[in-house]
């Protein structure tokens, strides 16, 4: 955030809030959410294209979505069905990122600014 | 036992089981919330399993399927956005939110913009979108017994009304953990029984087929009795017995005075309450076809779309939840676990919306919908099983009932209490119970009046609200420097203005039809977008109004949690504190 400059010319700290601003000077914090947009926000997009896509396909690929696979079941009733568990696994996927990469820096940087502090 | 007698033990049931637990056990219970909150070792399940419970409410557990048999395939966005709303409150919100400390969108608003009058506001707006949210609860309640046993349309909404009013008043809602939990269950084990028998009621009929080119007919000579009078249209001309004379009615617009019965023969096609227009199966199941008359179903979908996604996030009382975890990785595998079960429950309703095609076809003339998932098993299982699985779904709709209607009265009462009530009776217990006393009998007044629309799309109304004024509330606040009170709170008016005006006109059914009537039936796609623009261009014109210390809130918002960073300092006027939102006792659901 490119205001942040600006808006700590503002500010007047006390011992305790310059430990905030040693924090969110370090690497670590940086490359924390580098790692957390890096991932979340092209999932996301992803995610929300493949809702909107699917609307999209009833709208203009009506045969398409009305196949039948078997018996009353269609394409369109499979891929709806699809919305759930994709939505789950999109979540379990973003779970195993948050374990296995937002965690070991957000425990750096917590080392980090331990030591530091005292 | 009779059906009704069966359908008002159920009910009873339910009622003494919540009450009893809540007020006769708060001992036990309140050892269980502390256990819950304090120990690392609740397993999500658990924790899952009450916000289920909280968030199915009677638009989930009766509304969905009723669309479904209404409106088919476009129906099923309803829980596919209540489920995917979960996962962007997840990622975007939840996490951030939980680091600020507040457990309410107005704590929210007092500790990034430090504004009183926002905070205020807010508290106005978690009292709206509450209230419009009870109200299909308590309408819900009412036509559920009046499905099963005949009543009057009051009875059950008062039943709910003072049930829930004095439970939550008598404080039985404090640790409600428990009774949540085990209402998901209620809930899920309620449909998913019934459903194997009408499986097997299906399957002993030869399959027949749900999404074939007909219409919906009548399978068997089928008696109507209406208890509203109904306007309905014919297609083609039928001879049928009224009230014991035989009538024939030609292709067109009739009416059933209330209290009629009707007799349809076995084969008839069924004729259409006016407003809903029949849809052949072929088009029933397909997704965008329109089918039951919806317009512009192109547009609808997508703004239920967006009500549901960015809506969940802006119910003012979900949030909470994410504090009974221990910590943010147990919140997160909370979230996952919430997911599985939502997922696993909405398959149900859809399944109750596709037979009610063929069992129940008849509420799609008297326009009761919403009675399906009740009157199923008496139409397709029939006998004494029939009505025991009938009191059964009666329990669960009346577990969804008072689970939701709690959370949200003391949600709405909390707020009421802390922030709107004259100063010598905030934050007391009398100014609680008196708070929850003027909830609960405004919900009622708007219930009762209110034209009797579908409960889902009431609810995915309260979603639009959500999404048109807390949603860009949070998602700002959270992730952008420059929001301003002024700017937050000109969004928030704008946003909810527009939205609510949106609400009233489909509820009054001021416009109808054509494109104003898709935009005003289904507000989101223009006013959160809207909302969005306000605050940001507010806070761009009143720039140097930004709080002085927004790079500390900030970081706090983002920092990791185990960081352990000081407690912000009060930076507002003594006792502001103070008036932050305790934990306990702040709930809800969808």
């Amino acid at each position: 955030m490119s205001t942040a400059e600006h808006e700590r010319g503002h500010e007047t700290y006390t011992a305790a809030e310059t430990r905030y601003v040693s924090v969110q000077d370090s690497p670590e914090f940086q490359e924390l959410r580098r790692r957390y947009r890096g991932w979340v926000l092209p999932v996301t997009a992803g995610a929300l294209i493949w809702y909107f896509a699917y609307v999209a396909l009833a709208a203009y690929a009506p045969d398409f979505m009305g196949q039948k696979l078997a018996g009353n079941i269609n394409v369109g009733l499979v891929l709806g069905l699809l919305q759930f568990v994709s939505t789950f696994v999109v979540t379990a996927l973003y779970i195993r990122h948050a374990d296995k990469v937002l965690d070991p820096v957000s425990a750096r940087l917590r080392q980090q600014f331990e030591d530091g502090d005292r | 036992m009779s059906g009704t007698g069966s359908a008002l033990l159920a009910v009873a049931l339910v009622v003494v089981a919540t009450v009893g637990i809540g007020v006769g056990g708060l001992r036990l219970a309140r050892s269980t919330s502390d256990f819950l909150v304090a120990s690392r070792t609740v397993s999500p399940l658990w924790n899952a399993s009450a916000i289920g419970g909280e968030y199915l409410s009677a638009a989930s557990f009766l509304g969905v399927a009723g669309l479904v048999l209404a409106y088919g395939a476009d129906a099923l966005w309803y829980p596919v956005g209540f489920v995917a709303g979960y996962f962007l409150l997840l990622l975007f919100v939840a996490a951030p939110l939980r680091r600020s400390g507040a457990y309410t969108v107005p704590d929210f608003a007092e500790v990034r913009l430090g504004s009183d009058r926002l905070r205020r506001l807010c508290a106005l707006a978690v009292l709206a979108i509450g209230l419009l949210y009870l109200v299909p609860q308590l309408q819900g309640a009412g036509l559920a017994l009046r499905a099963t046993t005949g009543a009057k349309v009051w009875v059950g909404a008062v039943l709910v009304a003072v049930v829930v009013t004095g439970n939550v008043a008598g404080g039985g809602m404090r640790s409600a953990t428990f009774v949540q939990a085990c209402q998901y269950w209620l809930k899920l084990t309620a449909l998913a029984v019934p459903v194997v028998f009408l499986l097997l009621a299906w399957q002993a009929d030869a399959r027949p087929d749900l999404a074939g080119p007909a219409g919906p007919v009548f399978r068997a000579q089928t008696t109507v009795q209406v208890d509203a009078d109904v306007r309905f249209v014919v297609a083609e001309p039928v001879q049928v017995v009224v009230d014991g004379q035989p009538r024939r009615l030609e292709a067109g617009a009739h009416r059933l005075e209330r209290g009629a019965r009707a007799v349809f023969p076995e084969g008839a096609a069924v004729p259409h309450v006016v407003g809903l227009a029949p849809a052949t199966g072929t088009s029933w199941a397909q997704p965008l076809s329109g089918a039951g008359g919806v317009e512009h179903p192109l547009y609808a979908t997508y703004a239920l779309v967006v009500a549901t996604f960015l809506g969940t996030m802006g119910l003012p009382h979900v949030l909470v939840r994410f504090y009974t975890n221990p910590d943010g990785r147990a919140a997160r595998r909370t979230t996952l676990v919430v997911l599985a079960l939502l997922g696993a429950f909405y398959l149900l309703p859809a399944l109750y919306g596709a037979l009610g095609r063929l069992y129940t076809p008849e509420l799609l003339l008297t326009g009761r919908t919403d009675a399906v998932v009740l009157a199923l098993p008496v139409a397709a299982v029939g006998g004494p099983l029939g009505q025991a699985l009938q009191a059964l779904l009666v329990a669960g709709a009346f577990a969804a009932f008072l689970s939701t209607s709690s959370g949200l009265l003391v949600t709405c009462a909390g707020v009421l209490a802390q922030d709107l009530l004259p100063a010598g009776r905030r934050g007391t217990v009398r100014g609680f119970q008196l708070a929850t006393v003027l909830g609960g009998a405004a919900a009622l007044a708007l219930a009762l009046p209110a034209a009797a629309l579908p409960l889902t799309q009431v609810v995915g109304l309260a979603f639009a609200v959500a999404a048109s004024t807390f949603c860009p509330l949070l998602v700002l606040g959270i992730w952008w420097r420059g929001l301003t009170a002024q700017g937050a709170a000109a969004g928030l008016l704008v946003g909810g203005g527009l939205s609510a005006l949106a609400v009233t006109t489909t509820l009054t059914g001021a416009v109808d039809g054509g494109w104003a009537g898709a935009l005003l039936a289904q507000p989101a796609a223009w006013t959160a977008p809207t909302a969005f623009a306000v605050m940001v261009t507010g806070s761009l014109l009143t720039r140097s109004t930004v709080p002085a210390d927004v790079g500390r809130t900030m970081l706090r918002l983002h920092a990791p949690e185990t960081l352990g960073l000081p407690p912000e300092p009060d930076r507002s006027a003594p006792g502001s504190t103070a008036r932050r939102s305790q934990p306990v006792a702040r709930r809800t659901g969808a």
